[in-house]
């Protein structure tokens, strides 16, 4: 009305952005054409999806490439950020939503349930992740967080058939509730504090108010409000209550993708917030990363072991990793030294991992499950050896791996975030680590002697392996023994992920 | 500061190390991809396998470069150049034994003693733990070390798991925890390690003769690193109040296990006292040496006094290793090239001797389904043969003059008592003690007269007694003629004595002031050794 | 370590709340336990009447679409209100945001959330849910009267004592 000129809006870098369209394309081509269309075809929901997620894989590779040659910038008007670090976390979702894809649709066909509505939702979860992954701001930051979240509450209680699914839906959805509003007043805060919500404002207003004495209350208490919400996302100790009961309601193949993809874009959220925007306040957050990663690794571990339900021991052994990789966290946050960038490299080379290994070793508890999903006691695992010897052999080595075992893929991201604190002299959380790795190990072995050393009565039934599912299990292996074993490529290319956008 | 691999890229340019770790790797992988209709290829592949790994070990053996103190047949490549961890492999006089033993051993565990179920399984299991051991005597990089060390864990749990006895899995699972706690501190200290070397070295690097060579740490934070390795080996060794594993374990494990656990694995633990304790950590293991000195005689005795309360005869038998590997710790902390050399080659007696005591004790659970001690009575009557091969075995483990063990045993005493004298009368007594606690067991199984249930005890088979004869010639043999033995591990000793000397400087004047004298009245060990041998064993 | 000691304080303060509220009430209140107090949600009243009954869920999703149209007027009023400045930037913006609303809703239309009248039924109902989905079963045969039975049983006692 009375503008004398128009607004002008920030150029928007298309190609930059490709990853997530493709994912938000293919969302709209299920929604659209799984609503209009009458039932697709078996198992066609499940490959459109995983199509769209390996399009946005190879379009990540060519986003790396052009990274390589030019700078880490941020775009959209200071909203994203799009360096090495956003491009691989881009990767493990979309490797997520790939491998979880293929079991959920055999896992719906099992259940007679096929449809577009979860891969709908996986996608959009996923575009959520990206978001965080990304996010250069923290309002930004929390679109993405209840993209992502939201989608959760759904998948988890998809299976309207059982009660535990139920259960899990509305237990994540209210303290998920709970928790994005501690995160929501953790920002007005910060805000409040700074007056800026972008990440590289916050940055730099905050060390240009180095000198003693600082008022920063408002600070510290934004920041801790952010935590809890973050914390609780990567369920780490004591934000991890709904974990056990969430995944173990949830449909499994669902379970796995929360282990995965949530965590990994809740994590590089919180490294990113941490690293950039907080970077001159290290020594406030870092007691509390050290104290949330001792706490996780021992409750994690320990608590697993008295469990007798997998998917539970699980979910608590899915708390012991989220310990290990604060730990990377915890030795990103020595800014100072040279060494602090390997912190993060590990930390997110291990979420790239453990999405791998989380995925493959859910997809064989689903398939153990069966019809019905709730065969996942640790009795109903006996005699799998015997039965399905190969199933047997995959989990043997996705177990191997989360405990920790050389040659896999496990041993490769708890060296990577041993050494990172280690570099950085914190010997003792280095040795927690590791012991709570030894306790945990025995909850893996529990279900290896279950699998291969109980026999079962009246189990004879072997598990029917789909092809989807089997494709995904064998790919996990692959990767899993492949990386452990030549480890060299992966780690050089994610030593790039150190340099953030706007530092 | 590469002398050492200089000194090997002398010999063979065959990667004859790396191709022994390949061989029952590959065995191991193809024995399980056999057909399942058809057991005997499933064997047949199994015995190639370790059978070639046993020709090349003999080999390599014969191609030993004698009195070549440094590393041999050395290969190395880079693995993971951004943390500077190589393909590092190499032989000394201190592995080289080790090596060859575990080489001979398989086949022989392989071709002896059938699993009573499922062959593919455990035959595969088997090559992939000799792959596994072969590895961690080879590497020459901390992180190699630790990743074959570490894999040795899970053929161990799955092949005691899935065929030993009663208690399997309560012994498996504590199996593989107990070293897993230890492997914690080590993997920690294994990164430590190379962190704090980047200070003096100015480059990260896990190879272990770079470290040892070119790296300087601080007192304190070698002795840090130092407890940090050793809280591993102590596991696997093991020693006193880490080792309630290793009964269940050896009790629980099918018999070929058992051979195999006694035989090589637990020389895992003392060897790397040697290799990565002592040569890596020279001020700290003479810091704490008293330590483990102590561990070890109260090792010897708690061994030695367990064993002798023992009603199960495999019990027995695995207490009694606690005795004897309380020995060879003893021997390598005495700090003196007699002592260590008797180390050395008693890690080798005892993983003969020990070894045959379990064939052979597994051999009369097979005909009598018990191993305990008073359900067995008379047996030399009606199996003389069987008595017989038990007799030299056992007296091969009490250390009798002739035999192979009192070779080492008496190495190890004589070398400590020059500066660990009371440590080494305490640990003396232990060599009477395993007189006392053997010796009662033979005279309760064997001697007397069979009952109803013993009476059907049947005598040694050919393929057992050919079997056990491939233990008790080496036994007699290295008892008679030690000569060549000593002579390849002493060079490899003496450097390492050198080199704990010389980096530990001005602190470890009371020991060179008291080893000199014990080397020079000796002239040369060895030949000492022999000439004692003859008086009393001939 | 100053700077902390109010927040040490204030957690000693609640810690020490806490204890006492919890030994006083073990100190001082009367303890007679009886069934309904364990139950969830006590309040020691037992429930007058039935819970409200059922109604049809269209209702629900009728009302979260009117939401939904009303959150995307919030963002289209602002934009037809100052047009001119806001450009075409802004319109494509609105745009985008249009269609992919407009998917969401094409997809709830035709899940058959308007339609309304007699349930269609989804057609596979597994047969091991037989006695799940049944006409037997009602509020009354399913829901159960939480916290009466303790008190009934308590009554009873009482009654007959």
């Amino acid at each position: 009305m009375f503008a004398a000129e128009t607004l002008t809006g920030p150029s928007i870098p298309w190609f930059t952005l490709s990853p997530l369209l493709a994912l938000l394309i293919g969302a709209c081509v299920l929604m659209l054409g799984g609503s209009l269309l009458p039932q697709w075809p078996r198992g066609l929901y499940g490959i459109v999806t995983a199509l769209s997620a390996a399009t946005s894989i190879v379009l990540c590779f060519f986003l790396w490439d052009n990274l390589s040659d030019g700078r880490p910038e941020t775009i959209i008007g200071d909203a994203l950020a799009f360096d090495h670090f956003a491009v691989l976390g881009t990767i493990s979702i979309c490797v997520a939503v790939l491998l979880a894809s293929l079991t959920t649709s055999d896992y719906l066909v099992r259940e007679g349930e096929d449809g577009p509505e979860l891969f709908v939702l996986y996608l959009s979860a996923a575009i959520g992740g990206i978001v965080m992954v990304a996010a250069q701001d923290l309002i930004v930051l929390f679109l993405g967080l209840e993209t992502l979240s939201l989608a959760l509450y759904v998948l988890a209680a998809s299976n309207r058939r059982r009660e535990e699914s139920q259960e899990a839906g509305l237990k994540y959805f209210i303290l998920g509730g709970f928790s994005s509003a501690f995160f929501l007043y953790g920002i007005a805060l910060i805000y409040g504090a700074t007056k800026h919500t972008n990440l590289g404002r916050i940055m730099e207003t905050l060390s240009s108010q180095q000198a003693f004495p600082r008022n920063d209350v408002l600070l510290l208490a934004g920041v801790g409000l952010l935590l809890v919400g973050l914390a609780f996302k990567v369920a780490a100790v004591p934000f991890q209550v709904w974990t056990p009961d969430v995944y173990q309601g949830a449909p499994t193949p669902v379970t796995s993708f929360m282990a995965s993809a949530g965590k990994t874009a809740a994590f590089a959220a919180l490294l990113r917030v941490s690293v950039t925007a907080l970077e001159s306040r290290v020594d406030d957050w870092r007691p509390v990363v050290w104290v949330l990663a001792v706490l996780s690794l021992v409750v994690g571990s320990v608590l697993a072991v008295t469990q007798t339900n997998v998917k539970r021991m699980l979910a608590y052994s899915s708390i012991s990793h989220a310990g290990f990789i604060l730990l990377g966290v915890e030795a990103a946050s020595h800014t100072g030294s040279a060494s602090a960038a390997d912190g993060i490299a590990s930390a997110m080379t291990y979420l790239l991992l453990y999405t791998v290994l989380v995925i493959g070793t859910f997809t064989i508890v689903g398939l153990v499950a069966g019809r019905g999903d709730s065969a996942s006691n640790l009795t109903d695992f006996r005699g799998l050896g015997r039965r399905r010897p190969a199933l047997a052999l995959a989990l043997t080595v996705f177990l191997l791996a989360q405990a920790g075992m050389p040659l896999t893929s496990g041993f490769v991201a708890k060296f990577g975030v041993i050494r990172a604190a280690v570099e950085t002299s914190s010997y003792a959380i280095a040795i927690i680590a590791m012991l709570a790795s030894v306790i945990g190990a025995f909850l893996y072995l529990r279900i290896m002697v279950s699998a291969w050393m109980e026999d079962a009565e009246g189990q004879d039934a072997a598990p029917p392996v789909p092809f989807l599912s089997g494709l995904a299990v064998t790919a996990a292996v692959a990767f899993t023994l492949v990386v452990g074993i030549v480890p060299g490529w992966l780690l050089d290319a994610t030593r790039q992920v150190i340099t953030l956008a706007g530092r | 500061m590469f002398a050492a691999q200089a000194a090997g890229g002398s010999a063979l340019s065959f990667p004859i190390l790396t191709t022994l770790v390949l061989v029952p790797a590959l065995g191991g992988i193809l024995t399980i991809l056999t057909s399942n209709r058809r057991p005997e290829s499933t064997k047949f592949v199994a015995l190639v396998a370790s059978t070639v790994t046993a020709g090349l070990s003999i080999w390599l053996l014969s191609s030993f470069e004698t009195a070549d103190a440094g590393f041999q047949f050395v290969s190395q490549h880079p693995w993971i150049r951004d943390w500077g961890i190589g393909w590092h492999v190499g032989v000394d006089g201190i592995s080289l034994f080790l090596v060859v033993l575990t080489g001979l051993l398989f086949p022989l565990v392989i071709a002896g003693i059938d699993p009573h179920h499922d062959h593919k399984r455990y035959l595969g299991w088997m090559l992939v733990l000799e792959a596994g051991v072969m590895g961690s005597f080879i590497s020459l990089d901390l992180f190699l070390f630790f990743l074959f060390f570490e894999i040795v864990l899970v053929p161990m749990y799955f092949l005691i798991g899935g065929w030993g006895y009663d208690q399997r899995v309560y012994a498996a699972t504590k199996f593989f925890l107990y070293t897993m706690f230890g492997s914690a501190f080590m993997l920690v200290g294994i990164v430590a390690t190379a962190v704090l070397a980047k200070n003096s070295l100015g480059y990260v690097t896990f190879d272990l003769v770079q470290l040892a060579e070119g790296a300087e740490f601080a007192a304190s934070s070698g002795r840090w690193l130092f407890m940090a390795f050793a809280i591993a080996f102590a596991v696997k060794v093991p020693l006193f109040p880490l080792h309630t594993w290793l009964p269940d374990a050896h009790t629980q494990a099918p018999t070929g296990g058992s051979v195999i656990l006694a035989g090589v694995l637990l020389k895992l633990g003392t060897y790397g006292f040697l290799r990565f304790g002592l040569y890596l950590f020279p001020e700290a293991s003479v810091w704490v040496r008293p330590l483990f000195l102590t561990l070890a005689v109260i090792g010897i005795l708690w061994g030695a006094i367990a064993a002798t309360m023992q009603k199960d005869l495999k019990r027995l038998v695995a207490y009694s290793s606690v005795a004897h590997l309380g020995f060879i710790v003893l021997g390598t902390f005495a700090f003196t090239s007699q002592a260590l050399t008797g180390s050395v080659m008693q890690m080798v007696n005892h993983g003969i001797s020990t070894g045959a005591l379990f064939l052979l004790v597994g051999m009369i659970y097979e005909r009598r389904q018990t191993r305990e001690i008073s359900q067995l009575t008379g047996l030399q009557a009606v199996a003389p043969i069987f008595a017989a091969a038990f007799m030299v075995v056992m007296l091969s483990s009490i250390g009798v003059p002739g035999l192979n063990g009192f070779v080492g045993e008496f190495l190890i005493l004589i070398g400590s008592f020059g500066n660990a004298r009371w440590w080494v009368v305490i640990g003396a007594t232990g060599v009477i003690l395993a007189a006392l606690y053997l010796l009662w067991a033979y005279q309760r199984v064997f001697h007397g007269e069979p009952d109803e249930d013993n009476k059907s005890f049947a005598e040694l088979r050919p393929r057992e007694g050919i079997l056990l004869l491939s233990f008790i010639a080496p036994i007699i043999l290295m008892g008679v003629f030690p000569k060549p033995m000593l002579e390849r591990i002493e060079p490899s000793v003496k450097a390492l004595v050198a080199h704990v000397e010389t980096n530990v400087g001005r602190g470890f004047e009371f020991e060179k002031k008291d080893i000199a004298p014990v080397v020079h009245s000796g002239t040369n060990p060895s030949e000492t050794e022999n000439k004692d041998d003859e008086g009393h064993g001939g | 370590m100053g700077q902390y000691l109010p927040i040490i304080v204030l957690l000693v303060l609640a810690i020490l709340f806490g204890a006492l509220s919890f030994l006083a009430s073990t100190l001082l209140a009367p303890k007679r336990p009886h069934a309904a107090k364990e139950a969830p949600y006590e309040c020691g009243i037992v429930p007058g009447r039935e819970p409200p009954q059922r109604f049809p869920v269209s209702f629900y999703i009728v009302a979260m679409l009117f939401i939904m149209f009303d959150i995307e007027i919030i963002f289209v009023y602002p934009y037809a209100v100052d047009r001119e400045f806001l450009g075409s930037f802004a319109f494509f913006e609105m745009l985008a945001f249009s269609a992919v609303f407009f998917v969401a809703f094409v997809y709830v239309v035709a899940r058959g959330a308007l339609d309304w009248g007699p349930v269609q039924r989804a057609g596979r109902i597994d047969s091991s849910l037989e006695g799940v989905v049944s006409a037997n079963r009602t509020t009354t045969s399913t829901i159960r009267r939480v916290g009466a039975e303790g008190r009934i049983e308590e009554d009873q006692k009482s009654a007959v004592a």
